[in-house]
């Protein structure tokens, strides 16, 4: 089992584990030849919120290397917040908040390899820069890590969804989180709800108060119709006027906004009565560089 | 409902109306009295305090009101009881206080912009603005509006021209009548999101009345409301008992010869208005000099001292925040009220003979015998 890469794009991997982090402490990594998945899907996480994601070798790391008995891939269970500490060392002149390393040299090169030490798997950060005094600096970081066996990768699965109602392209998720933490000391419940003209509503409902905030001309990609082509082809088009609508939990709903610090265009599935769905793109959306695929089941509201 | 709706008002910038209302936020229900003039909120707390918000009309750029005579049989029974030739008529209903500012700041530009809270904050603050100290004493949530509580304060001093870029948050509001909800709908820009709520009113309860007997007042001063917002943020907060005492002003100056002499028998005189506060930590007394420069008027004819239990006037912490102006009377009961004077939406409008907006406490005194 090797791998050897170097990381081009530090900032980006440190937003990515800057947004799952808030989900659970640990995550599972999985690196194939193409991709690096990073997959939260543990039961212990709180309203069952999971993420799986997509992001391209190629918009994070250079020099890439791998080579393993299963296929070429390397799944890895490690605590988020270690690999962000490595990350967090690297001086980088844009992005990542590096206050605590002080930046008192230039990064010139990260490696990041699989090693052993002490019998024990680590994902090691080497980080060499260039002090102001022209002076080379080697920082080391190990992540421990947890191998994970071919079989238990087997069983990792994403959670089956219908066939979204609706997809609408998401404003932005800071001044949406900024409306959504208000709510959230109201109700525990958040009622999202998009239809074809392009409204995208969020609406709690509670006994003392009942709050719409709506958004209009909301971009509704047409997506969806070469998924359904086993349908009939002549169905009507929607009614543009009906709210497809799903409740999820108002917690878990931020700590998916809390990925506004990675995203660029988001965009979100409504399930009725199954899940919601949302597609954070990572970069340009033109680049595919990634995507970080939040799943929120619903809450079946028995009233 | 044919009929045209009790109450509709709407506000380009919700900032100061928020401010007003945040000022008498310790309870969650408040009850609204809507008039003509404009709107009352009355909260209680443990039957001893009570604060009350007057926001007049003209705090709004629309405000109409029709009675609802035509409405249903509580409010009429009401409004008779209420309305002897002469008398107001109005409406009245309560809600949730605390929900409702939660909504108005739904945008986060109703308490000064949010992203830029910290940094201004600090930029505006005065020197010997103590209110810090205060804010840490709170839980995070408290802290956090009183932070804007401040932050609003700043702004409605500086006047609404001197932030031009800064976000605003706009508001409508709609009551119908009785047994409906309150609805509101708020806006940032043209092109952003709307938020459309509904909240629900409560027939008004009666609440505590403490009329004040201005013929029995024993003590009246009317200061800079900094002047009693640092005495109270200086006081450690485990402190429960809070007195106020006053006594008449010296007119024995005539004896004192010389300039020591003169001094000599201030020290011995006794302080015109202490502030005295007890905690199980021990004591702090606060003496207040009966200087022009501080106390701008002062009167007593005997000495009072009544003492009041100090959560109940930390209580009023948020609005001498945002206020300007001071006025602490005491009748011969020892009910106090505090009146609140806010500084004008606009300061132009202050030498347009406006009614200026205030907030009021009234507190029993606690029984001292007990």
């Amino acid at each position: 089992m090797r791998f050897r890469a170097g990381i081009e794009n530090v900032t980006t991997f440190f937003r990515i584990m800057q947004s799952v982090e808030k989900l659970q402490k640990k995550c599972i990594i999985k690196f194939t030849e193409e991709n690096m998945h990073v997959i939260c899907n543990s039961d212990a996480n709180e309203g069952g919120i999971q993420v799986w994601s997509q992001i391209k070798i190629d918009s994070i790391f250079n020099n890439y290397r791998i080579q393993s008995n299963s296929n070429n891939e390397i799944t890895v269970n490690l605590t988020c917040e270690a690999i962000m500490g490595a990350l967090r060392s690297v001086s980088t002149s844009s992005g990542v908040s590096n206050s605590a390393s002080g930046s008192s040299y230039e990064t010139d090169e990260v490696i990041v390899k699989l090693a052993k030490k002490n019998d024990q798997a680590v994902l090691n950060f080497e980080i060499t820069g260039t002090t102001a005094g022209g002076r080379k600096v080697k920082i080391g970081h190990d992540v421990r890590i947890e191998v994970m066996k071919p079989v238990d990768v087997a069983r990792l699965s994403e959670p089956m969804c219908p066939e979204p109602d609706i997809h609408v392209l998401l404003p932005s998720l800071q001044k949406m989180r900024t409306i959504v933490e208000r709510l959230r000391t109201q109700s525990d419940l958040l009622a999202v709800r998009a239809s074809h003209n392009g409204c995208l509503r969020l609406s709690i409902n509670t006994e003392s108060v009942k709050v719409d905030t709506d958004w209009k001309d909301c971009t509704i990609p047409q997506m969806m119709k070469e998924g359904a082509s086993q349908d009939s082809a002549d169905e009507p088009p929607p009614d543009p006027e009906q709210l497809f609508s799903v409740l999820v939990s108002v917690k878990s709903f931020l700590k998916f906004l809390s990925s506004h610090v990675v995203s660029t265009t988001t965009i979100a599935c409504v399930c009725q009565n199954h899940c919601l769905i949302l597609y954070v793109y990572i970069g340009d959306v033109a680049d595919a560089g990634g995507v970080l695929t939040f799943y929120i089941p619903a809450i079946i509201d028995d009233e | 409902m044919s009929q045209a709706p009790v109450l509709k008002a709407s506000i380009h910038d919700v900032r100061y109306f928020s401010a007003l209302l945040r000022g008498v936020n310790f309870a969650n229900r408040a009850t609204v009295t809507v008039t003509e003039k404009g709107l009352v909120v009355v909260v209680e707390e443990s039957r001893t305090l009570l604060g009350t918000a007057y926001i007049f009309s003209d705090v709004f750029d629309e405000f109409i009101y029709h009675p609802d005579t035509a409405g249903d049989q509580a409010s009429q029974q009401q409004q008779q009881q209420q309305q002897p030739p002469g008398e107001e008529i109005f409406s009245a209903f309560e809600i949730p206080l605390n929900t409702f500012l939660e909504i108005l700041n739904g945008f986060g530009s109703a308490g000064g912009s949010a992203s830029k809270k910290s940094g201004r904050f600090k930029a505006w603050r005065k020197p010997g603005d103590e209110s810090e100290g205060h804010e840490s004493d709170g839980n995070a949530g408290e802290g956090e509006g009183d932070q804007e509580g401040g932050n609003a304060n700043k702004k409605a001093r500086t006047g609404p021209f001197s932030s031009g870029s800064e976000r605003k948050t706009g508001m409508r509001l709609t009551y119908i009548g009785s047994g409906y909800p309150l609805a509101m709908i708020l806006a940032e820009d043209a092109f952003g999101p709307t938020m459309s709520c509904e909240i629900a009113t409560f027939d008004a309860e009666p609440h505590l009345d403490l009329p004040f007997d201005s013929h029995q007042m024993v003590l009246k001063i009317i200061f800079k409301s900094s002047w009693l917002r640092d005495a109270l943020s200086e006081l450690d907060p485990s402190c429960d008992k809070l007195t106020f005492i006053g006594n008449p002003p010296d007119i024995t100056d005539a004896g004192a010869q010389t300039a020591r002499q003169r001094q000599r028998a201030l020290l011995r005189a006794k302080p015109n208005f202490r502030i005295e506060a007890t905690g199980t930590f021990g004591n702090t007394e606060m003496d207040y000099p009966n200087d022009r420069e501080v106390l701008e008027s002062f009167e007593c004819i005997s000495p009072v001292s009544f003492s009041y239990r100090f959560s109940h006037i930390a209580r009023t912490m948020r609005a001498l925040q945002t206020s300007v102006k001071t006025s602490l009377r005491i009748d011969n009961e020892g009910l106090l009220s505090l009146q609140f004077l806010m500084p004008s939406p606009m300061p132009r409008m202050n030498s347009g003979g406006v009614t200026s907006n205030f907030i009021e406490f009234r507190c029993l005194a606690l029984d001292e015998e007990v």
